[in-house]
């Protein structure tokens, strides 16, 4: 096995190094030549790297044996390799697939360790504060009834009560303990609308990690406060020109520089295997404790389960307990933006074509040559060009279905559950709470509804204010 | 001794907010304890409600009778002195009186006496209802997010190990991962399902800062009632954006524009329209402070945070916690967490007020440790005051600490002895408020970075293993632009 890797590494090297003086002189000329390659048990070292080149995928992914375990994932759609159907994958330079396999055995053997099971378990119970309550929504229920008196029931669960305001802390305190446990001194991050870097800033402080994270320039200005947020608890925010996607290429271009004592947090369910693997098993928890909590209160699964999606990471959460429940409907609710036809939107599902982005094969929104879309959404955190490849899996095989809202409907919904439950949803769980308005309607008396409220929006009352222009 | 007179429409009583030193002989009698039932959420009170008992002071006038508060309040006749226990610490809490030995007490006009003993019989008879209890714990579950953790420190116990490695251990309890993001939605939600059993359908309260505000917006949008916040014009401008928040949750913010436009005058016109409405309308009231029966209320309703902590140290270490440290303002929150354990002899109870630019400055609000005793807002407690009477403007940088008052019970601890208090400055918070965000990831209140702050003090002389619980009673993401400007991180 090592020599067949051997050889396939030298291999693919040398068309590596072909490509680029082809395609682009003035990259190859930072490129280090052939002599300067050292090969390290299979997998070679090399000094200096361009990361946009290696994002853009040139090296097949490796085949791996597909063990007894695995087999018994098809039926989500995950085999060897992390691939979900043709989607996901792991689409990197040869440089991080060592890395990758090491962190995907870390993570194999954190799931099955009591230790840190238990550290895990007692970390989101006394920091994190879980779990989450699911939250009967009374005024919101009879919002939707209709003049039978009838209508669905609507139920929250409650992820903006988390520690940090969102579901995002979830993942990354799980993340910074595997960092310390693999003996890594310090932890990068990127970040869009600034809840994951704010998470990550606070797990790191807490596990005495030190903490970078590469920021947007743009985002930034949007979401200076949170950038204070990050500075207090102590974390370096490094700014990129561009938005999050410029930032999470600059994040990984330094990480690989420093491979050996840094670790790559990742904040969401996109990327090369094991990441969205990784990110989806910790934020699991969320449907794991819905399933307990509604056997509890109606002694029954929940009939639909509605979450907004950005790169999908609350909505993965959520859904993977109930995917092989093919009574439970699964709804997914994307960034429509301006609208679907404006060209300014964030419906990656409803209007992406398949390509590989940041390592993994999956929709995204892309132009007729390839090139990304910039996304727009009034909810910052739902602005990313792809998807996780596992809800295009979903999408696929028809398991989910998928819609979307626009900024004006996740306004109104904002306002909504402000007046009648007094919970500031974040903006980017507003779109969930705007397709109510379409669902409800069709869903039969009693129906039971749970909607992932997966971040708060007390700070987005700011964002609302600017564009009502006016007290409500 | 200077008074504030506030003229309202009929009936025409005047609100006395009396500022005077010289109280003692308005103290009144104490009537031997009597038992009521074991209530689930709340322990055995010492009296029975007014229906039963006539509580009045002893110069109460009936209804209708025209009067100048003045004159109420110095009584013609001279009440017997207050007969003290040997025991201090088993004296009511409060009594039939609603007084906490000499302090706390009904000093309000007799417009509002009606009002005070109906809230006072309906809060007793929902102590002991189950349905009304099962409500309330069913919401502080769902809705608040209770119960809220007992967070070891470890790196802030670590910071205070001394170099033998000795030091003791700091826990937080978790009161800003509460729904709003502090303790004061206990209460709010607590005197919102009050009102609605009283069949009210308007909320009033003030606030200074907006954070009491948004939390009465809160439990009125999610209780469907008509909320309507007083709030100072000045304050109105600086806070701009709390008061749209409190109109998204549907609230009427109604500015206040006499006197300095500020909390004290707000709280003044939440007063006077609640004289004015007191059929229809609750007033609901932020903190421990106030006339009877608000300090005893609004402390069990945050009484929560203190049952949850001793269940949670039993659980933990399989004991009790050593000492506690609250921050003091009104003293809910400390109110909340002590409460529990004034009972609990061996457990410490330690108070931290603000100390603004220092207690010799003059700009500070540690009313404990600078003020003298007087009557403000319906109730006698320590204050700041001149000596004239006057109310001196009192300065914290976290807006929950800028009171010149504080609640009655606490002023009671006080003098018995059985809580401390100290205070700390503007930069001692500030910098608390940096440390803990940088060695644990929770970014405290200011309010709560006072408490914190004390830690810096009282830790390294404590003995090895010592048990401290913090309650972390707020979360600091609103006080982030004002740390920043201080601290130029």
């Amino acid at each position: 096995m090592t020599c067949n890797v051997q050889n396939y590494v030298l291999l693919t090297n040398k068309i590596y190094t072909k490509r680029t003086q082809a395609s682009n002189p003035e990259r190859s000329r930072s490129l280090p030549s052939a002599s300067s390659f050292r090969v390290v048990c299979a997998v070679e070292e090399q000094t200096s790297t361009s990361t946009s080149i290696a994002l853009n995928r040139i090296s097949m992914p490796l085949d791996m044996e597909i063990s007894e375990e695995k087999k018994k994932k098809k039926s989500l759609g995950e085999v060897g390799g992390g691939k979900f159907g043709r989607y996901g994958g792991k689409y990197v330079p040869e440089t991080l697939i060592t890395c990758l396999a090491k962190l995907e055995a870390e993570f194999n053997l954190v799931l099955h360790d009591p230790d840190f099971q238990a550290e895990l378990t007692m970390a989101l119970r006394d920091y994190v504060g879980r779990e989450t309550p699911l939250y009967f929504a009374k005024r919101l229920t009879n919002h939707y009834k209709d003049e039978y008196g009838e209508g669905p029931e609507i139920y929250i669960k409650r992820e903006d009560l988390n520690h940090g305001g969102s579901h995002k802390m979830n993942n990354a305190i799980a993340q910074a303990m595997i960092a310390k446990r693999m003996g890594r001194t310090s932890v990068m991050a990127s970040t869009g609308a600034g809840q994951h870097g704010v998470a990550t800033a606070a797990a790191c402080a807490k596990l005495s990690l030190k903490c970078t994270v590469f920021m947007g320039t743009t985002d930034m200005e949007k979401q200076s406060s949170n950038v204070l947020l990050m500075n207090l608890l102590g974390a370096e925010v490094k700014p990129v020109k561009g938005n999050f996607k410029d930032a999470s290429s600059q994040a990984i271009r330094e990480w690989v520089g420093s491979l050996e004592t840094s670790y790559y947090l990742t904040g969401t369910v996109v990327g090369p295997h094991p990441c969205p693997s990784m990110v989806r098993e910790f934020q699991s928890v969320i449907g794991k404790e819905t399933r307990t909590q509604a056997m509890e209160k109606w002694g029954g699964k929940p009939d639909v389960l509605v979450a907004c999606v950005g790169s999908g990471s609350n909505a993965l959460g959520f859904f993977h307990e109930f995917v092989e429940d093919q009574d439970v409907r699964l709804i997914g609710v994307e960034a429509a933006g301006f609208g679907l036809d404006s060209g300014k939107h964030a419906a990656t599902l409803a209007r992406g074509e398949v390509g590989v982005y940041h390592g993994a094969m999956s929709y995204l929104l892309q132009d007729s040559e390839g090139q990304i879309q910039r996304p727009h959404s009034v909810g910052v955190g739902l602005e990313y060009p792809g998807v996780s490849p596992e809800l295009s899996f979903l999408k696929d095989n028809g398991r989910a279905e998928f819609y979307t809202a626009t900024d004006k409907e996740a306004i109104e919904a904002y306002e909504r559950l402000c007046r009648l439950e007094g919970i500031f949803p974040a903006l980017e769980a507003a779109h969930a709470f705007a397709y109510l308005e379409k669902l409800c309607p069709t869903l039969p008396n009693g129906t039971r509804v749970v909607v992932n409220c997966s971040g708060r929006g007390y700070k987005d009352a700011a964002r609302v204010f600017d564009i009502l222009g006016h007290p409500s | 001794m200077t008074v504030l007179f506030f003229q309202i429409s009929s009936p025409v009583y005047f609100l006395h907010l009396c500022h005077g030193r010289d109280l003692r002989r308005h103290q009144l009698s104490v009537d031997p304890p009597r038992q009521v039932p074991h209530p689930i959420l709340f322990p055995p009170l010492p009296f029975t409600p007014s229906s039963q008992q006539d509580c009045r002071p002893a110069t109460f006038r009936p209804a209708g009778h025209k009067s100048r508060i003045s004159s109420t309040l110095a009584r013609e006749s001279s009440p017997a002195p207050v007969q003290m226990e040997a025991e201090p610490t088993r004296l009511l809490r409060p009594d039939s009186f609603g007084r906490f030995g000499k302090f706390g007490g009904k000093y309000v006009p007799e417009t509002l006496m009606h009002a005070l003993s109906e809230l006072e019989s309906a809060f007793h008879a929902l102590a002991v209802d189950e349905e009304f209890q099962k409500e309330l714990s069913g919401i502080l579950r769902d809705y608040v997010g209770r119960e809220s953790p007992l967070y070891f420190a470890e790196r802030l116990s670590e910071h205070y190990r001394r170099p033998n490695g000795e030091g003791s251990l700091v826990y937080l309890k978790r009161e800003d991962l509460n729904h709003t993001g502090s303790h004061k939605i206990n209460n709010a939600i607590g005197q919102a399902l009050l009102a609605k059993r009283l069949g009210k359908k308007r909320i009033i309260a003030e606030t200074g800062a907006g954070q009491h505000g948004v939390a009465t917006a809160t439990v009125c949008a999610r209780f469907g009632l008509e909320c309507i916040v007083y709030m100072g014009a000045q304050d109105m401008e600086r806070q701009a954006l709390n008061v749209f928040r409190m109109r998204l949750l549907g609230a009427e913010v109604r500015p206040v524009h006499s006197g300095t436009a500020t909390l004290k005058d707000a709280t003044s016109e939440a007063i006077r329209d609640w004289v004015t409405n007191v059929e229809s309308t609750h007033y609901i009231l932020g903190s421990v402070a106030g006339p009877h029966p608000y300090p005893m209320m609004v402390r069990e309703f945050h009484a929560v945070i203190g049952k949850e902590t001793r269940r949670q140290a039993l659980e933990k270490w399989g004991g009790k916690p050593d000492i506690l440290v609250a921050c003091v303002g009104g003293g809910s929150n400390a109110m909340g967490l002590f409460h529990e354990f004034v009972g609990d002899e061996d457990v410490r109870l330690i108070g931290v007020e603000a100390a603004g630019f220092g207690l010799d400055s003059g700009k500070h609000a540690a009313t404990l440790s600078k003020g003298e005793v007087g009557v403000l807002h319906g109730a006698m407690s320590y204050l700041l005051q001149d000596q004239d009477g006057q109310i001196i403007e009192p300065h914290s940088i976290s807006a929950g600490l800028d009171y010149p008052g504080v609640g009655p019970e606490h002023s009671f601890l006080k003098d018995i002895g059985r809580a401390e208090y100290h205070s700390v400055t503007d930069e001692e918070a500030l910098e608390a408020f940096k440390r803990v965000s940088r060695l644990e990831g929770i970014i405290p209140a200011l309010e709560t970075s006072h408490a914190l702050a004390y830690l810096e003090k009282l830790c390294p002389d404590l003995p090895n293993g010592t048990k401290v619980v913090v309650n972390c009673s707020g979360r600091g993401d609103k006080d982030v632009h004002t740390a920043i400007k201080h601290l130029k991180v």
